[in-house]
């Protein structure tokens, strides 16, 4: 509160600040680039050899006072530096010509400001618009997928679905580690709704269509995003939509058309030698035990050498048992995405306007899913009075989707739990007519299955999806150097789902129905006042205080019909049972005051503060007030001292230190009872499993960096670097605790984390010929270490749980890396051996140790481009490593038996070990001929597990290869499933052509541009056999767990823009 | 315009710095459930949560009816191969404690600040009958320390004894402090408020307790049975009634019930159909059903691989009865036949006076009548050798009689044969223990994690953290 009456307190001093130069001439004009007649906003205008200067506005207008005599010198980043008389002109119009050099970057930094790059004293990067839209990702996270060092993206599985997005690392240790994304100024939402229901549902900023985006600003840790306060602590995604004003000419039409078609990357390596049953034997009668192991999934049973065998197609007849090596890849299918776009804009002296367009239809690559997206926005600009502003940006999306693929490896609605048990001599093509005649399903296995066409096409999950946001922003230019702002922003979107379970699915006869609806909103109402001043012939000011409303709301409707009536009829009123019915509404208002203030020297020395005061509604009103400042400085060292050259063209030094503060959700001070269904005519109530906390704290984030930007030879070498170490402390963890507590979880304001790192970029320009062929190459670094350092202040708590998937667990352990995946380990001897068990198997230790972490030691990415008259090549290589992921696909199919990698050991062929049973005990034999001793039957794939028994003698006990791998590969014991998740992956291909200026010309085209974009081309290297090591199940903290992920794919697309 | 802006400013700062700080308190009240909670409302859930916990597939259907060979598992064996899933044990401690100790300790405060004596011991005897199948599962547990999250973030594992010890007070004191007549109940789902049925339960829970430290502590369980007697006839569960939950229609249908309605992984063990066919029981077909494909009940063996176990066919071997697995079958928590088997022991070893056969023959009678089976078929079945008590050898006739009487209750069943080491059970046919039956439950492997130092010094106290870590009131 007093720091408000202090930022007020600075008006009258700006105000004071006011001078006037009576005697001069006022001229102004609009600043633009010649080559696309672009306005230029951020221009530097002075008075040649004085320091007295101004900068074009936003729309690159600019007034200055200046003497007849003088010449204007007019430079900007990007263009050559022109110098015009003023003479007798009052209005002065400038067209720059544009420098081949990127040094001069403007970028756009916090609350929409744009800001010279080396004015900053933090790491921001930037993405053009033809990086995104030609990059044609389906969710716009994955776009920014190993351009940016320190951004770690982790894509969905599948096409369709969720990817997360981290910038430098987790600092928060329970809450969203994700950032903020603004669109044009107003956040938007980027929640995962829905997590934990058995499907991926996209993560909401993948409504944004790529074609829309000017360009996409990575703010990078607190220092840079301290202006946009609590939720900005994980950086900022800074979208800025196209506007009309890119439009040459009076009216230009823009039409773009895409295709994507995307194919599996990556399946298990299946083996092909013994298909379903156990202990060697299977006869099929109905698929639920009638017959000879029928009911058993697994693949132990006899060799498919075409022996003949009732099998589940035959009604009983024997016929050849014979592998099909394709059954699972045959059930994919080929997705596709179509995409297509137009948009119309043009500018005027009073009206800068934009209409876009666009359709996508995306099919999955599992059958009968898939997703269309209508999008439709409207930006405008309307000059309405010389100082007067109105810029208007609009957007409708409406997704829709009949089936979205399932997940999680559940039963009822996932194929992927059931092809890790499917029997390998199952011919998929014969369960394509899903159905009897009885309504039943039709199935190689009845014990637990339906058919997997059956779960595609009649468990569906239907998702509708209404999308608004938009933001209107007035802005008035007060004084030549005083602008006002305002701006109201709205993002609100309905989700509506529909969950259906056939009748006769295996699990749940009856069926179910369910509904699940969402309001989500956000409105934001922000003013802004901003002062740019040119103090003295050195120092520039520019000065920014604002305000800002924050309301949120929140709405589900949940209701299921648990088991329905009537068969194939889905509405709420069809049930059997009582509906199941939740409902959840909140609210959260946060209030803010912030203010920034930037000093020049000499446009070589810069230095930035900024603070801001959140009141938040989720906090107890003595604790719901937080302040937090950030100051950060930057020195362009070749400047100051003079030094630059050809070879040296840039050296800058830039550092800072910022906080932010950060909430909390709803309702979470206060404990409630919770409901319960009730039992009969008795309501139930019971005492919550969270135990709240009353007087809460806000969480504060600290954050330090330094960097340094260098560029030598003309700029063809550009290098940047930074080491940054943040800390976040009082955090708000809703931390489980042991249930002896009477509770399962605790909220409370404990915790800290570090996280330190460096981030590298390397640009070049090995080549650069006359005859215009020019590689560039680009190379992105980052290291992050991050450190649970403390988790409750009293210390009972060592461990928190970031998620789990049976005995392994995910944990934010006290003094170690975030993310240790925690679970069951082989129990090792003094020298480190695996102890085995009397019987042969191996021993579990009592104790649970850390396997690995699921954290990444260091990212990174090549990014290679060709270019040569029109003709671009472009290449990106990525890669994480250092991280370990738990993959529940290789436990799974090492036990059911279906993967290559349990053939080892399974016969005389594949090295198996010839033994006898005598009781439950293996006798081995020294020989596959040799005979057992009473005619007992001999066997020949006996395994010895490589261990040792407790008291130090070699294990020599012979276990059977299903026993054996039964043994080693189950969800007791972790440490066998756990891999290095490293990879190096072909990320992106792209070649595009840009069809040469005399032929549009001659079809009076405005340009053609066309592309061949491939993605996720494969591994260059990979250590996890069977799956993708990248893969995100939803957007939360509990990585590195691998359960049964729908495939991930590779694409390949076209992509067409014509404008005219 | 100029004019305008700068007092729109202002007024925005001032009414923004005015108005926040009640607004924004208004905003964060929860909506969504209430603050305060009804005494009717928690006990009836405290009742549902806790009997499905006990009856559910963790703690009975996957454990101890397969421990005790009740049950036996005709697919996904592991569980009756002593392969313990993870999440089983997890999701008792959980519920027992989070639901359990904490609902019913909520309610026995409510009891207090509403001045109904009768709510808060109620309270206590469920919080009691919890713990009392906690420390009968797992040993060692919290319990002094459990559920004062203000207090105890990491609660301290109390001895067996303690635990035990402590329940015996609780139970002496909240049977003292019920009165009829006054205080009313609501909500009361298992006894329909009846005040006495408590007080007869809560004497029931303490004898049961007594009796099963008695190898260990013999005075005090003397002590108990003492006071209880002194209570007379009233003291105790009047002929032929049962403590149990009656179950209704789905959603609210009997856990087994529930499993029923989609899975078919569980058969009668072949232990106790062999038993009951070498006895000619008359509870047989009562407690199996007859196979559709052949005309005779057949068990399975505990502890079959699955390959094995599935060849025997779905079809051709029985499940349990659906007196138990029926959508709307009763959980029994306590019966007239246990707590005449209780006596019947406590005559025999002095802790009461009487005659332990007469008791004896009381409590198989009551099983008998309890499943519908005449009196006069059980005056018959007393007589043939192998029922009829021996005293030379009162644990086999109690241990094997109390075994049958209390099929389907898993966790007391588990725990009475351990005590009294009949009947004699093999193993596990492919159980993964080396021979050996399982003698516990593992604590959830969160409590490493969450609870480590008091975790470790109760393993260090009780034994290594295995199913086959004998407890400390199974002296035998």
């Amino acid at each position: 509160m007093k720091y408000v009456q202090r930022l007020l307190g600075l008006l009258p001093a700006l105000l004071w600040l006011q001078q006037s130069f009576a005697q001069e001439i006022r001229v102004s004009g609009v600043v633009t680039s010649r080559s696309d007649a672009q306005r230029v906003p951020g221009a530097v205008i002075r008075i040649k050899g004085t320091a007295h200067g101004t900068q074009a506005d936003a729309d690159g207008k600019y007034v200055i006072n200046a003497n007849a005599t003088d010449t204007l010198q007019v430079s900007f980043i990007g263009f050559q530096t022109a110098l015009v008389p003023v003479g007798n002109n009052r209005v002065i119009n400038i067209a720059l010509e544009s420098a081949d050099s990127k040094l001069q970057e403007v970028v756009v930094t916090a609350l929409g400001i744009s800001r010279e790059k080396k004015s900053l004293g933090y790491a921001v990067q930037e993405l053009k618009s033809k990086d995104i839209a030609e990059a044609r990702e389906t969710n716009l996270v994955n776009a920014l997928s190993g351009k940016i060092a320190g951004v770690q993206v982790t894509s969905s599985q599948g096409s369709l679905g969720s990817s997360r997005i981290v910038i430098r690392g987790e600092t928060s240790i329970a809450g969203n580690n994700q950032p903020l994304f603004i669109l044009d100024g107003i956040p938007v939402d980027n929640s995962q709704l829905g997590v934990g229901t058995g499907r991926d549902f996209a993560n909401a900023i993948s409504d944004v269509n790529p074609e829309d985006i000017a360009s996409i600003s990575v703010l990078k840790g607190p220092n840079a995003a301290a202006l946009y306060g609590s939720r900005a602590s994980n950086g900022v995604i800074l979208i800025k939509t196209k506007t009309g004003k890119e439009v040459k000419g009076g009216l230009g039409v823009t039409v773009n058309s895409n295709a994507t078609f995307d194919r599996v990357l990556i399946l298990p390596d299946f083996q092909n030698v013994y298909g379903q049953g156990a202990g060697g034997q299977f006869s099929y009668k109905d698929g639920k035990g009638g017959g000879l192991n029928d009911g058993t999934d697994e693949s132990w049973g006899p060799k498919m050498d075409g022996r003949l065998i009732p099998q589940f197609f035959s009604n009983g007849e024997a016929v050849p048992f014979v592998p099909h090596p394709n059954n699972v890849k045959d059930f994919y299918e080929t997705g596709y995405t179509l995409n297509n776009g137009l948009a119309v804009g043009g500018s005027s002296e009073k009206i800068d306007y934009r209409f876009s367009y666009n359709n996508t239809k995306q099919v999955g690559i599992l059958p009968n899913t898939g997703i269309s997206r209508n999008t439709f926005t409207a930006s405008n600009t309307f000059r309405i009075a010389p100082r007067l502003t109105l810029s208007t940006y609009a957007n409708y999306i409406r997704s829709s989707a009949d089936n979205l693929p399932g997940v999680d490896g559940r039963r009822g609605n996932s194929v992927t739990l059931q092809f890790i048990w499917f029997g390998r001599q199952v011919d998929v093509s014969k369960l394509r007519d899903y159905k009897n005649p009885d309504g039943t399903d039709y199935n190689w296995n009845h014990s637990y299955y339906s058919n997997p066409y059956w779960i595609q096409y009649e468990n569906t999950v239907g998702q509708l999806r209404n999308r608004f946001f938009g933001n209107a922003r007035l802005s008035y230019q007060i004084l030549d150097w005083l602008t006002a702002n305002l701006r109201i922003g709205t993002d609100y979107y309905q989700d509506r789902r529909k969950y259906k379970i056939a009748y006769y699915t295996n699990g749940t006869p009856f069926g179910s129905y369910t509904e699940d609806a969402y309001a989500v909103s956000e409105t934001n109402g922000e003013f802004t006042l901003n002062a740019k001043k040119q103090l003295s012939r050195d120092f520039n000011l520019d000065v920014l205080v604002g305000g800002n409303i924050r309301n949120n709301r929140f709405e589900q409707n949940y209701q299921q019909a648990p088991k329905l009536a009537v068969k194939d009829v889905y509405t709420l009123n069809n049930s059997r049972d009582p509906l199941l019915s939740t409902s959840y509404f909140s609210r959260q208002r946060v209030y803010s005051s912030f203010g920034s203030a930037q000093l020049a020297f000499r446009n070589y020395a810069f230095l930035n503060i900024t603070a801001r005061n959140d009141w938040s509604s989720t906090l107890p009103v003595e604790n719901n007030s937080y302040f937090y400042p950030s100051v950060n400085g930057s020195l362009v060292l070749s400047d100051a001292l003079n030094i630059r050259s050809k070879a040296l063209t840039l050296l800058k030094i830039r550092g800072g230190w910022a906080q932010v503060g950060k909430d909390t959700d709803p309702y979470q001070l206060i404990n409630t009872y919770p409901f319960n269904q009730p039992f009969g005519p008795n309501p139930l109530l019971t005492v919550s499993d969270k135990f709240l906390a009353k007087d809460l704290k806000p969480e504060i984030t600290s954050s330090t960096e330094v960097g340094l930007e260098a560029g030598f030879i003309d700029n063809r070498i550009r290098f940047d670097f930074t080491w940054y170490q943040s800390n976040s402390r009082n955090q708000i963890l809703l931390a489980d605790v042991s249930p002896t507590t009477g509770y399962l979880k605790k909220l409370m304001n404990a915790g800290e984390i570090s996280n330190k790192g460096i981030e590298v970029m390397l640009g070049g320009t090995p080549v650069s010929t006359r005859s215009g062929f020019r590689w560039d190459v680009n190379v992105n670094y980052a290291r992050n270490v991050s450190k649970v350092i403390e988790l409750d202040k009293e210390g009972f708590l060592n461990n928190y749980v970031l998620g789990s998937t049976g005995n392994m667990q995910v944990l934010a352990s006290k003094g170690q890396r975030y993310g240790a995946l925690y679970g069951a380990a082989y129990q090792r001897d003094a020298q480190n051996r695996i102890i085995v068990n009397a019987d042969g198997t191996p021993a579990i230790d009592p104790n649970k140790k850390i396997l690995g972490y699921y954290t990444p030691k260091w990212t990174g990415g090549i990014y290679n481009t060709f270019t040569f008259k029109g003709i671009s090549l472009g290449f990106l290589i990525d890669t994480k490593q250092g991280g370990s992921i738990y993959s529940g696909t290789n436990y799974t199919g090492n036990y059911t038996g279906v993967l290559a990698t349990t053939l080892p050991g399974r016969d005389e062929e594949h090295g198996g070990l010839p033994y006898y049973r005598n009781g439950q005990q293996n006798i081995q034999l020294p020989s596959h001929t040799a005979t057992a001793p009473n005619g007992a039957e001999v066997h020949h794939d006996g395994i010895i597990f490589d261990g040792y028994t407790a008291d130090g003698k070699k294990n020599d006990v012979i276990l059977g290869a299903e026993d054996y791998y039964k043994a080693v590969y189950n969800s007791s014991l972790n440490e066998s499933a756990i891999y290095d998740a490293s990879f190096i992956k072909l990320r992106e291909i792209k070649l595009g052509y840009t069809l040469p200026k005399t032929l549009t010309d001659r079809w009076k085209l405005q340009s053609v541009n066309i592309a061949l974009v491939a993605r996720n081309l494969g591994y260059l290297q990979k250590h996890v056999p069977n799956i993708d090591p990248e893969t995100a199940f939803n957007t939360g903290n509990g990585q590195g767990l691998e359960t049964l992920q729908i495939p991930t794919t590779r694409s390949i697309g076209i992509n067409l823009n014509v404008s005219f | 315009m100029k004019k305008l802006l700068i007092p729109t400013y202002l007024l925005f700062a001032i009414v923004l710095l005015a108005s926040c700080r009640k607004e924004l308190e208004r905003i964060n009240k929860n909506p969504n459930e209430p603050t305060t909670v009804q005494p009717d409302y928690l006990l009836s859930n405290g009742i549902k949560a806790n009997v499905d916990t006990y009856w559910g597939p963790d703690a009975a259907m996957d454990g101890t009816l397969l421990y005790v060979q009740y049950w036996s598992k005709i697919q996904y064996t592991d569980a009756d191969r002593y392969i313990a899933g993870a999440t089983g044990t997890q999701t008792v401690w959980s519920n027992f404690y989070a639901q359990g100790i904490e609902d019913f300790t909520a309610l026995a405060q409510l009891g207090d600040s509403l001045h109904n004596p009768n709510y808060k011991a109620i309270a206590v005897i469920m919080r009691s009958w919890i713990f009392q199948q906690l420390t009968d599962l797992y040993g060692d547990i919290p319990y002094k320390q459990a559920g004062q999250i203000s207090q105890y973030l990491t609660p301290v594992y109390d001895s067996q004894k303690d635990v035990y010890t402590g329940l015996l007070a609780e139970l002496k004191q909240a049977a003292t402090s019920l009165t009829a007549g006054s205080n009313g109940i609501g909500g009361d789902i298992l006894l329909g408020g009846n005040i006495l049925r408590w007080k007869q339960f809560a004497n029931g829970l303490r004898l049961r307790i007594a009796l099963r430290i008695a190898d260990r502590e013999f005075a005090t369980a003397k002590a108990v049975f003492d006071d209880v007697a002194a209570g007379g006839a009233a003291a105790l569960l009047p002929k032929d009634t049962v403590v149990k939950l009656n179950y209704l229609a789905s959603p609210n249908q009997n856990p087994v019930g529930r499993n029923r309605e989609t899975r078919n992984d569980y058969r009668i063990s072949k232990s106790i159909v062999d038993k009951l066919k070498a006895l000619n029981d008359p509870r047989l077909p009562i407690y199996a059903t007859m196979p559709k494909d052949t005309n005779v009940i057949i068990g399975v063996t505990n502890g079959l691989p699955s390959d094995s176990a599935a060849r025997l066919g779905f079809t051709k071997t029985s499940d349990a009865g659906t007196v138990f697995t029926a959508t709307t079958a009763p959980a029994i928590l306590f019966s007239y036949a246990e707590q005449q088997f209780i006596l019947a022991e406590a005559a025999q070893r002095n802790l009461i006076a009487g005659s332990a056969p007469a008791l004896y023959n009381q409590a198989v009678t009551a099983s008998f009548v309890q499943y519908g089976i005449p009196e006069a078929s059980a005056v018959t079945y007393l007589t043939r050798s192998g029922v009829a008590y021996d005293a030379t050898n009162f644990k086999k006739s109690i241990g094997e009689q109390k075994w049958l009487a209390l099929f389907g209750q898993g966790i007391e069943a588990f725990t009475e044969w351990r005590r009294l080491d009949y009947p004699q059970l093999k193993a596990a046919y492919a159980g993964a223990l080396g021979g050996n039956i399982p003698m516990r439950f593992k604590y959830p492997s969160s409590e490493q994690s969450l609870n480590g130092t008091n975790y470790k010094a109760a393993v260090a106290r009780q034994g290594a953290d295995l199913l086959t870590t004998k407890l400390w009131f199974d002296k035998f």
